[in-house]
């Protein structure tokens, strides 16, 4: 479970605002989907969410703890995937994933297991040896999702995750974090893919110069829109400039 | 030349954060306090810099007196053109080779020449800075003091701004060829740090390891020279002896002699490293990052055998600082460089020039009075220890990867704990090293040793978490290249002059236990119980300070 309520975050002393008094909340077993044009404001929420930023006001929760006052706890159900795959090079995949193992205090035994898993899926097992140096960009996404996905957090929040993903790999992601949400658990996560957002999300958020300006199923953004428009002429129409 | 032009703007800019920090404080309204704690930082200076001009004033009328104020010149040319050769290896190295841009710069169409000419030229001008209050002073007092007419000012001017052309260039020259022989390795890594270590010893054995050893004859002969001392100075490196002898010389015929070698022979060497440029370049730099790889499914026993271990979140950021830090070869040089380097110079000074005045006061510093002797060894134990870029760059190092440490379930007090093992460990290091290099250098007995070491094993706990605390405070994470968070990390800086400041209030500290009647093992006992309370203290407020400013940087 996510809740933002009344967070508003801005840049420049003040005459930035990434984001406006944003309020939204994802239930457990909810896959939410996050839209907006570059620069709306999506990565600064996200951002906020893991507690990378710390919003100028409003707050948000975390299977209902307050992220500013309990950090170590939202953080220990968390588990995060940023846009860029910014990790430490000079590990081997292995190294990586054991540290996140480690500071996420997974069970030795339960590691092995589902990191093999998610190596077989991503193709890594042949490269989990090798320093991250070595992997190609889509590789060290595959790495990255690999340590969340070991994690087994309640709630993901990814940042573009299918952007530079194989389409099995994709195909992979997808999959697990169906099941993750059938499951109970939550996934909030942002993309420009609207194929993607309108195939697999349960619920769509679009956020405009920092402002929340939809959010619902498919199906009421279609009636918000007054017609049956495709997803993409939906989000064309409410971000036009 | 346009594309070279462009891309030395954009290398300036992108080194000094000028865009960024125009953007912040002008924009942002942000770091405003940064341009105002340089300016403070500035101010702070001046009175070491009156002192310094008041000692060179002193040091020219004592050398004129003997005829060899020339050897004042020489002697600031040779110590920055020394240390612009030395660390320049370290620095060229990763501008050349390491910096993130280089994969963008590749691409670009510029020829190789152009790209190391605009790095060159960024390097170039970091180098001035490093160099400025150094040598500046020297010429303006050697200027005013032998009255010097208005013709020496623009000479004065242009060997600054030649000065560290030919030791970078040198140091250009040897790095690509050595990078050139390693990029053939499967080993890369590992050869960069041995050959950059074998490229510094032979530096440092040139420089250092030959000056020694003259006999008594020779000496009379170099003093009762005009200039005799500036030669016997500068002798290893000419280009300083052009240098000196240009600006005592002026625009006469003399003059000008040297001045088409000081000048001819920076241009030439510079010509030399774009040349070379030409041809080492992309085949020392294409391939770089490629590494030798397994490409060997794992088996499942080797994965559980690989996730065998389960460590305690403390433990896996100690694991982890300490292989960044050991797999990065210019983190690592930097962060050992000094604690291996320190104890290299004694040694091979005090093995070299074992009968020269500098090497006998160092000896009798100490000499019968064991107390002064563990102390002054304690001091520079820590020095050993704790003078280099690891603590004070640990957070910086993380640079683009911090947020990994910002979303994990791991209180900031507790990370830190981690990296202060890490760097900690480094310090002890240098403090053994230390200790080793007093006992075979200068014979240190383990009487003297053994408390002096003690001493500043508790003085790097302090000074460990003195320098985290300063780069916790600021931390530089927007780095391109590697040598920016630890080598020009203004933090490290910072974090130095306070060490020294630290140690410098404890000769204080001992001077007061003394002058209340303590001696001997008793003020050692006192000095070993303030620095413990202290060492405790500086843990237990990083801890704190981390738990707080973790959630104000911001990625």
């Amino acid at each position: 479970m996510i809740e933002l309520r009344n967070v508003c975050k801005s840049y420049n002393k003040g005459l930035l605002r990434a984001v406006d008094d944003l309020t939204l909340a994802v239930p457990p077993g909810e896959i939410f989907g996050f839209l907006g044009p570059n620069g709306a404001g999506k990565t600064t929420t996200i951002k906020m969410i893991v507690g990378i930023l710390a919003p100028d006001s409003g707050s948000i929760a975390i299977e209902g703890r307050d992220n500013r006052s309990e950090p170590l706890a939202c953080k220990a159900v968390t588990a995060f995937v940023p846009d860029e795959p910014e990790i430490y090079e000079r590990l081997t995949g292995l190294e990586y994933l054991n540290f996140i193992g480690d500071v996420y205090g997974v069970p030795a035994g339960l590691r092995a297991e589902r990191a093999g898993r998610w190596l077989d899926k991503f193709e890594l097992s042949a490269v989990a040896g090798d320093p991250i140096q070595t992997y190609s960009h889509g590789m060290r996404q595959k790495i990255v999702l690999s340590g969340a996905l070991l994690v087994e957090p309640k709630v993901f929040v990814l940042d573009e995750p299918l952007t530079g993903l194989d389409p099995r790999s994709a195909h992979h992601l997808k999959e697990a974090m169906r099941g993750h949400c059938d499951r109970g658990g939550t996934l909030f996560f942002s993309t420009h893919v609207m194929e993607v957002a309108e195939k697999f999300c349960d619920r769509i958020a679009i956020i405009h110069k920092g402002r929340l300006i939809a959010c619902g199923s498919l199906d009421e953004l279609r009636r918000q829109a007054g017609e049956s428009q495709s997803l993409e002429n939906i989000f064309l129409e409410l971000t036009e400039p | 030349m346009r594309r070279l032009k462009a891309l030395l703007a954009a290398g300036l800019r992108q080194n000094f954060g000028l865009s960024l920090l125009k953007h912040k404080v002008l924009k942002e309204k942000k770091d405003l306090w940064l341009v105002l704690l340089a300016g403070i930082g500035f101010l702070s200076l001046l009175p070491v810099l009156v002192l310094y001009v008041r000692g060179l004033g002193l040091l020219f009328a004592i050398l004129r007196a003997a005829g060899q104020e020339t050897a004042m010149l020489t002697l600031a040319i040779l110590v920055g053109q020394f240390f612009i050769l030395v660390f320049g290896l370290f620095y060229v190295l990763s501008a050349f080779y390491f910096s993130r841009d280089l994969e963008f710069l590749v691409s670009l169409p510029a020829r190789p020449f152009e790209v190391i000419g605009a790095k060159f030229g960024v390097i170039l001008v970091n180098e001035y800075l490093t160099v400025l209050f150094v040598v500046v002073p020297v010429f303006v007092v050697y200027g005013v003091m032998a009255g010097k007419p208005l013709g020496y000012w623009p000479l004065a001017a242009l060997v600054f701004l030649l000065l560290p052309v030919i030791p970078l260039a040198l140091s250009g020259l040897l790095v690509m060829a050595m990078m050139r022989c390693i990029n053939v390795s499967r080993k890369k890594d590992f050869l960069i740090l041995a050959g950059s270590l074998a490229l510094l010893a032979t530096v440092l054995f040139l420089q250092l390891g030959l000056a020694g050893n003259r006999s008594p004859e020779e000496m009379v002969k170099f003093f009762s020279a005009a200039d005799g001392l500036a030669r016997l100075v500068g002798e290893k490196f000419p280009p300083c002896i052009w240098a000196s002898r240009l600006l005592a010389s002026g625009f006469s015929a003399p003059g000008l002699g040297y001045l088409a070698l000081y000048a001819g022979g920076s241009i030439a060497v510079l010509l030399l490293l774009l040349l070379a440029a030409e041809k080492l370049f992309y085949r020392g730099l294409i391939g770089l990052s490629e590494m030798a790889v397994r490409r060997k499914k794992l088996s499942s026993v080797a994965l559980a055998a690989g996730f065998a271990r389960r460590r305690g979140a403390g433990q896996a950021i100690l694991l982890r600082e300490w292989k960044l830090m050991n797999r990065t070869p210019i983190f690592l040089l930097n962060g050992i460089l000094s604690i291996v380097l320190v104890p290299v110079m004694l040694f091979i000074m005090v093995r070299t020039s074992a009968g020269s005045s500098s090497m006998a006061i160092l000896k009798l510093l100490g000499s019968g009075n064991r107390l002064a002797e563990i102390l002054f060894a304690a001091a520079f134990f820590t020095a050993c220890g704790c003078l280099n870029g690891t603590a004070s760059s640990t957070f910086s190092r993380e640079g683009k990867t911090f947020w990994i440490s910002k979303v994990i379930p791991v209180a900031p007090g507790r990370q830190v704990t981690g990296k202060f093992l890490h760097s900690y460990l480094v310090a002890v290091l240098g403090v053994l090293g230390g200790s080793l290099a007093a006992k075979l250098a200068l014979g240190l007995g383990w009487k003297s040793i053994v408390p002096a070491a003690m001493l500043a094993f508790v003085a790097g706990v302090l000074l460990t978490a003195t320098n985290m605390a300063v780069d916790l405070a600021r931390p530089l994470l927007t780095w391109t290249n590697p040598m920016r968070a630890i080598k020009q990390n203004l933090n490290v800086v910072i974090a130095m002059a306070l060490d020294a400041g630290i140690v410098y209030g404890f000769y204080h500290v001992s001077r007061l236990l003394r002058r209340i009647g303590f001696a001997g093992t008793g003020l050692i006992a006192v000095l070993f119980v303030i620095l413990s309370l202290l060492a405790a203290l500086s843990i237990f407020l990083l801890a704190r300070f981390a738990d707080k400013r973790y959630t104000k940087i911001e990625t």
